[in-house]
């Protein structure tokens, strides 16, 4: 390795003069560190491909001759059109989970997060210009591949005659809403990753929440024969984002339920508005830690 | 200029960094030297605003780093050699800092010229060697064309030719008016590249000086003697002021005392001496007394 001693001896860079910080420059340098991991591009191959492979393979494969059979009136047809197209939501939750948390751990892992807050001192922009470009990664490489399975499924499903229409709101909400999900489980990890700071933790922690504390809770509630611990586990982001890509049937949507045996149950826009609440509480105590801590 | 003022900082019950005030100047390069654990890297990083101090201020350029609203133009830091994702290439990792302040691709070519990187810089620094990393490091601060650098150990892990041009890349820096600051536990190191030394030990400055200060400072002069008679030597300098060693090679080691007078005494006395040699303390020696007392980690030598 010959270091030219020569090329050092150069005039002061002149150009760079006026050079200075901007919240679209750490944008622009956040979506450079993206793209440049191969880690985090696997992420997103995976994410993409599930979502429209899963479908796919389902709806050729399948026998939906009971939802071809349904009354039009019943909804069959369009439970089971969101239930396939959504379908790949289970595995994708996990890979976005994953990617969230790797995203900041990985920089902390490594020892980037010094250069990173060297070059952004007061760390707020950093901060924000990798959890803006995480979460619209997350959605528009999500909600294009969803799309593409809806369009993919859809005429799958017409050859074999279980009809939906995609403009319909209670397809098209659920299925616009499995991104909106997968994008706020991205944010939340992110949250989990830099409060935890490490790749296996974070990992962990994020996984464990989602796969883990679910079926616990459940089997507690059971056991128990208690409903206020049925009820929590509604609150869980799993629980509670389940409801963003569920097919609404009609006639709910009068506010958080207690139905008559005194469980609770969200709809839609009530399973966006705890998980969203969940992600923003998370991120402010994340950003609170990120501008105290050492580096 | 960076102005560091009563700065502290405290890990737990230990106290990393107590009370430390210096000035760095621009125009020289000023070497930060010291045992490792003295507190150095630390004192560094609440420079480049990673750690709050828990007490002080540090200004560079009259402001705190975290307030420069263009902090790569302003400072280049090495903080450590690899402060990098080892997944990305360096030549990525260079245009994704790059990018945080509009500096154009142009200059990333530059410094990656510079600092010798053209044949690995697509390459993911998680295969770098040490000296390599270093180089990337080097090639960061150096990206806003900065008017301070701040370099903690930056001729760590370098092969020779890489110390070679480090040495004169922070001495041409300093020539065009730059404030140079770099730390180093290799007094060696710093003798030939610094202008002015602060030694930190236990976290306390022990010495803030010109180089040439701290080397005239040390041990005054010392003289080795040598000869068939040390008793009758020891008799004829004794003073208060004169302290006389025996080394295990039988030569006497002199303090207090110039080699002119020896001589005289020795041949006022009739006692013959084989050599009488004046030491000047090199900077080792120097620095060995000052952090003698101040070395976090003391090595036993076995006897």
């Amino acid at each position: 390795m010959t270091t030219a001693t020569a090329a050092a001896h150069q005039a002061p860079r002149t150009d760079l003069d006026g050079i200075h910080l901007g919240f679209a420059r750490l944008v622009r340098s956040e979506w450079i560190k993206l793209r440049t991991i191969r880690s985090t591009v696997w992420c997103f191959a995976i994410l993409f491909l599930v979502n429209i492979g899963l479908p796919l393979l389902v709806a050729s494969v399948g026998d939906f001759s009971g939802a071809a059979a349904a009354p039009a009136t019943s909804g069959a047809a369009g439970s089971t059109a969101v239930a396939v197209i959504t379908l790949g939501v289970n595995l994708t939750s996990l890979v976005v989970a994953v990617l969230g948390a790797l995203i900041i751990t990985g920089e902390y892992a490594t020892g980037m997060i010094r250069s990173t807050f060297t070059a952004d001192p007061r760390r707020s922009g950093a901060f924000f210009a990798k959890a803006l470009i995480l979460a619209v990664a997350t959605f528009v490489i999500s909600a294009a591949s969803t799309w593409i399975a809806a369009l993919v499924v859809h005429p799958i499903f017409a050859g074999k005659g279980v009809d939906f229409s995609l403009g319909d709101a209670q397809i098209f909400m659920p299925v616009l809403g499995s991104s909106v999900y997968v994008t706020l489980l991205a944010l939340l990890a992110f949250g989990i990753g830099v409060l935890i700071r490490t790749t296996a933790g974070g990992i962990a922690v994020t996984l464990g929440l989602l796969l883990v504390v679910p079926p616990i809770l459940s089997v507690i509630g059971g056991l128990l024969h208690a409903d206020w611990v049925t009820n929590i586990s509604t609150f869980l982001p799993s629980e509670a984002g389940r409801q963003l890509y569920a097919f609404d049937g009609g006639g709910a949507g009068q506010g958080a339920q207690s139905t008559g045996s005194g469980l609770v149950t969200l709809d839609g826009w009530q399973g966006f508005g705890v998980l969203g609440a969940e992600v923003l509480a998370l991120g402010i105590a994340a950003f609170v830690l990120v501008k105290r801590r050492d580096a | 200029m960076i102005e560091i003022q009563h700065l502290s900082k405290r890990y737990g019950p230990k106290l990393a960094v107590d009370d430390v005030s210096f000035t760095v100047r621009p125009g020289i390069v000023t070497g930060f030297l010291g045992p490792n654990g003295a507190g150095k890297s630390t004192t560094m990083r609440m420079v480049m605003g990673l750690d709050r101090p828990t007490a002080g201020t540090v200004t560079i350029n009259g402001s705190p780093y975290a307030k420069l609203r263009d902090p790569l133009r302003q400072v280049g830091a090495l903080l450590e050699a690899k402060a990098v994702h080892t997944g990305r290439s360096a030549f990525n990792h260079l245009l994704a800092l790059a990018a945080t302040h509009g500096i154009p691709k142009s200059r990333v070519d530059e410094v990656i010229q510079m600092t010798g990187l053209e044949t690995v810089a697509k390459k993911r620094v998680g295969g770098f060697s040490l000296g390599m990393g270093q180089r990337l490091g080097i090639a960061v601060a150096l990206l806003g064309d900065p008017q301070t650098l701040i370099l903690d150990e930056p001729v760590n892990g370098l092969d020779p030719e890489g110390v070679l041009w480090v040495r004169q890349l922070t001495r041409y820096l300093a020539s065009q008016g730059r404030t140079v600051f770099l730390s180093s536990h290799l007094m060696s190191e710093m003798a030939q590249t610094a202008d002015h030394v602060v030694v930190l030990g236990r976290g306390r400055v022990l010495a803030d000086a010109p180089i040439g200060d701290i080397l005239s400072g040390a041990s005054g002069q010392r003289v080795t003697v040598r000869t068939p008679t040390p008793d009758l030597l020891m008799g004829a300098i004794a003073s208060p002021d004169v302290t006389v060693q025996q080394t295990p090679d039988g030569s006497l080691s002199v303090n207090g005392i110039a080699a002119q007078q020896i001589g005289e005494a020795a041949a006022r006395a009739g006692v013959v001496l084989h050599e009488l040699t004046p030491v000047t303390a090199s900077l080792e020696q120097a620095y060995l007394e000052l952090t003698q007392d101040e070395v976090e980690y003391h090595s036993e030598v076995a006897k």
